[in-house]
């Protein structure tokens, strides 16, 4: 080699398409992301016995804030978000949650990374919207419950019971069970997104993480 | 064709107005050789490595110049996985080099990624596992191997393909004496197949006889290279003055069996009463028929103003013996006494601290200062002169302010023990506190440890290193020579 | 997944299903949430599920699981109303509940413990699963035991400052107490993705072009035969003839 070639720089370059480094990135996060859920739905087995799953979206969006918020600032590109939520369905999946999850956790981190694009992944409020939007992303593992009442309801028909009068008990909880628990997860997702936002600047920005 | 060959490299991390890793270093390592680059901390040396198997500047943004050939290759501009096949590269912190969670998976999936046929690669699977003596690791999960074991699998996985260079990088951080005797029988075999070693290194004992040449750095660039026989006659104390640790461990070694051979102070004639006690002590995890592991300590005691150094191979039971003093976990029989009294694992907890190996879990707050100041009134006046005294006392004014996260690894160890001081701990426990530095952040350590004895802090160290044991400890005890 | 990486994995590959044939019993115990199959389906299925487990030599799980399930249709078949106590009703539908949710999860356990990281991975990249998705989840089956170390190390260190870690401190001061615990585990998670890029990076695993697996997975007659038998009450039941 006698012509002195160029330095090479790679201070500037940095590609929209996720690199493989991206990718573990991205699933260091969504291991801790699968630690919350675990921990929201051990908590809302805790709180509402049988009913396992019904607060789990809301408990985990209360306190996923920190890791949602440092992932979006880490990559700040598009895909992570959608490629978080889609494991953590497949995850949900292959140990036994109901399959339609995953579609759920598809659909909202997919709409959840384009909002977090329209921001940057640096504006606040977009993130907020987006981390919310994301959270709704595990609704799927309490879609079961209302295969279980009508579940119910056979059996006591196919018992020869009078059903109507089962019906009209479980519609009632069932729908207002149904209106808390959404709800619940957009003032939690709202508390969440704020906290993880609150500690990102507290300390990742100031230590130089993020 | 050289393994490598560079010339004129610099290299800078980031932005352009750093400070350059790397300036005008020109190495070449020929077939089979093995160069070891050395010097102190933020020399280089690391850096250096990474532009040989091209992690910098792809990974590691920055910009570089000169030319590296790696293998004949331009590491800096070919993609990595080119690079693949022929450097292999081991790292210094065995428990996040491994990206399989299954020994044989880690070993078979540079060949995965080669693409190359299940039965190709069970062959080159068993084929490196034979060679390198790892074969009884295999199909084993990474979370119940030891730091050593974990280390003979990273150099048989990186030399599955069958690399004509293998690049290492303080290999040997967190092991014990015999884990890096077996790291050195690894580096033989892998020359005596004609496969090129880089390895950068603190630690130098290991690799006397082994070692063909010695590149010192300093500041970014190469200072000195010496070819084996003349780099092994150095004084001691002109390896000492370039920074590095010592090349001839027996002076150490047998300063520490001096050590092991003194009595506890509590006993002797001035009959000043130690600060903890233990009697008939057997230490272990798991209960009953679930018992995993136990071990009778023989009666040993602390005194205030020593410096104790706890030493033995892994497995001797020396993290469970200091868990258990300092009440993270209760001993399965036997007695602590704290003062001359019977302590319960709560008392030993208030009483004592310990410097966690990886000290990033123990630092909590925002601000070095709010860090010391966690169970304390940010009103209260006493506390805050408390506070600043400390601070002083270990030269954190300057940081008080800075995230404790951005800090370097032994700023943070100073933290952990301000927060300890502020607690008023009698007992400070510090775990493998100088793994992987280098001979000047080493008596950095030592020094504190000797001013937390002269306020009247009893201090335990739990340590594989030799030199820090036979500089800075008053007593040594051998777990090892006292299983009998 | 969790436990069969931690664990001799070949002798246990070889007497259980393949990956994809786990798979097709995840979708079919999916599927019976949709129809509202019998008694007696149910109890057949929930059989052939366990069946498997059995082969792999998980006696106590398969037990565990045909207990539960028979305690659940028990309380299932509980007549709140002969009974007296029309309270009964929502212990009743939970059990009925629970119990259509079994399948799931019993499938799931099933592949869940006996797949080996390799098998799981294997199967993706038969299936042309994308990279994208391959590689965060080998990283999760890799950082989830990690996460839960560097969790007990934190409590420890919090115990030894003499922060509160109980019950009653998360009670009392929720965000302080998640904020002591989460801080350090991000700071380690960057410092663990910066090594586990580095060493992936340098063995190769950003390479393109297809990417192999030590493992070989082939569908057997066992696996057919595991899919036919799992599909046949389910089908006679949907068309009617049960």
């Amino acid at each position: 080699m006698t012509s002195q070639p160029s330095p090479v720089s790679t201070v500037e370059t940095t590609t929209n398409r996720l690199s493989t480094a991206d990718l573990i990135t991205v699933g260091v996060f969504a291991a801790l992301y699968f630690v919350m859920v675990c921990v929201a739905t051990l908590v809302s087995t805790l709180f509402t016995g049988g009913f396992g799953s019904i607060f789990l979206p809301a408990i985990a969006a209360l306190i996923s804030g920190p890791v949602f918020m440092l992932l979006a600032a880490r990559l700040g590109k598009f895909g992570g978000i959608t490629v978080m939520g889609l494991v953590i369905g497949l995850f949900l999946f292959v140990s036994g949650h109901f399959a339609l999850s995953f579609v759920a956790s598809l659909v909202f981190p997919l709409a959840a990374d384009l909002i977090a694009r329209a921001g940057r992944y640096r504006g606040r409020t977009s993130l907020l919207v987006s981390y919310v939007v994301f959270s709704y992303g595990l609704t799927g593992p309490i879609l079961p419950l209302w295969f279980m009442k009508d579940a119910y309801v056979a059996s006591l028909e196919a018992r020869g019971k009078d059903a109507a009068y089962i019906e009209g008990v479980f519609a009632h909880i069932n729908a207002g069970t149904f209106v808390v628990s959404m709800a619940a997860i957009l003032v939690c997702a709202l508390l969440g997104g704020w906290f993880g936002q609150r500690l990102m600047r507290k300390h990742f920005a100031k230590a130089g993480i993020a | 064709m050289d393994a490598v060959d560079a010339r004129n490299v610099s290299f800078r991390y980031g932005q352009a107005d750093d400070a350059p890793a790397l300036e005008s270093v020109s190495l070449g390592v020929a077939p089979g050789e093995c160069v070891v680059l050395c010097g102190a901390s933020g020399c280089g040396k690391t850096t250096f490595t990474r532009v040989v198997n091209g992690l910098a500047p792809s990974f590691f943004r920055g910009t570089l110049s000169g030319d590296v050939l790696t293998c004949g290759l331009d590491a800096a501009r070919v993609p990595i996985d080119r690079l693949t096949p022929l450097v292999g590269s081991v790292f210094q912190n065995p428990k996040t080099q491994y990206f399989n969670a299954n020994t044989t998976d880690e070993l078979a999936f540079p060949c995965e990624n080669m693409g190359m046929d299940a039965a190709e690669i069970n062959r080159r699977v068993a084929d490196a596992a034979g060679r390198f003596g790892v074969t009884d690791l295999l199909d084993r999960g990474i979370f119940r191997l030891s730091g050593g074991q974990k280390q003979r699998v990273a150099m048989a996985a990186a030399v599955v393909l069958g690399p004509r260079l293998v690049v290492l990088d303080e290999p040997t951080g967190n092991l014990d004496a015999q884990a890096i005797d077996a790291m050195r029988d690894l580096v033989v075999r892998m020359k005596a197949d004609g496969v090129s070693v880089l390895v950068a290194e603190h630690r130098l004992a290991w690799l006397n006889g082994v070692a063909d040449r010695y590149a010192v750095f300093d500041a970014g660039r190469i200072v000195r290279e010496y070819p084996a026989d003349e780099f092994l006659a150095l004084s001691p104390d002109h390896v000492a003055a370039m920074g590095l640790r010592t090349l001839d461990p027996e002076p150490c070694r047998r300063a520490v069996a001096r050590l092991a051979a003194v009595p506890a102070e509590g006993d002797g004639p001035d009959g000043r009463t130690a600060l903890l006690r233990t009697r008939d002590l057997v230490v272990g995890h798991g209960r009953g028929r679930r018992r995993a592991f136990s071990r009778t300590v023989p009666d040993l005691s602390l005194a205030r103003g020593e410096i104790v150094g706890l030493m033995g191979r892994n497995g001797t039971g020396k993290t469970t013996l200091v868990r258990t003093l300092t009440g993270l976990a209760g001993p399965l029989s036997g007695r602590i006494e704290l003062d001359g009294r019977t302590a319960r694992p709560r008392d030993l907890m208030r009483a004592g601290f310990m410097v966690m190996q990886d000290v990033n879990y123990q630092l909590f707050s925002d601000s070095v200062r709010e860090e010391l100041m966690i169970g304390s009134d940010a009103d209260d006046a006493d506390a805050c002169a408390r506070c600043d005294r400390v601070l002083a006392d270990l030269d954190l004014p300057r940081l008080a302010d800075r995230h404790p996260m951005s800090l370097s690894g032994g700023q943070k160890q100073r933290v952990a023990i301000g927060s300890a001081l502020m607690c008023g701990k009698d007992l400070i426990v510090l775990d493998e506190p100088t793994s992987g530095l280098d001979r000047f952040h080493m008596e950095q350590v030592g020094r504190l440890l000797r001013r937390l004895a002269q306020r009247g802090r009893a201090v335990l160290v739990v340590t594989h290193d030799e030199e820090l044991a036979a500089g800075w400890c008053d007593r040594v005890i051998d777990l090892e020579a006292a299983r009998g | 997944m969790r436990t069969a990486a931690t664990a001799p994995t070949s002798r246990r590959d070889g007497r259980s299903l393949d990956p994809r044939a786990k798979l097709y019993l995840l979708l079919l115990a999916n599927l019976m949430l949709f129809f509202h199959v019998g008694l007696a389906t149910q109890a057949t299925m929930i059989a052939l599920f366990l069946a498997p487990m059995l082969v792999a030599g998980r006696v106590r799980m398969a037990a565990r699981f045909a207990v539960l399930y028979a305690a659940m249709t028990a309380l299932g078949l509980l007549d709140p109303d002969a009974l007296g106590v029309p309270q009964l009703h929502v212990v009743s539908a939970l059990a009925v509940g629970a119990s259509m949710m079994l399948p799931c999860f019993a499938t799931g356990a099933y592949a869940f413990t006996t797949t080996s990281a390799s098998a799981f991975v294997c199967a993706m990249r038969r299936m042309r699963v994308p990279e994208a998705v391959v590689v965060p989840c080998v990283v999760i089956i890799r950082f989830f035991p990690t996460i839960l170390e560097d969790y007990r190390r934190i409590r420890e260190a919090m115990a030894l400052r003499g922060i509160a870690t109980g019950a009653f401190a998360w009670v009392r001061h929720p965000a302080r107490s998640l904020e002591y615990v989460v801080v350090p585990l991000l700071m380690n998670a960057t410092n663990v993705a910066q090594d586990l890029s580095v060493a992936a990076l340098t063995k190769g695993l950003g390479r393109d072009g297809v990417h192999t697996s030590r493992t070989t997975i082939r569908m057997r007659a066992a696996d057919w035969l595991a899919m036919a038998a799992c599909t046949l009450p389910l089908a006679l039941d949907a068309a009617g003839v049960i």
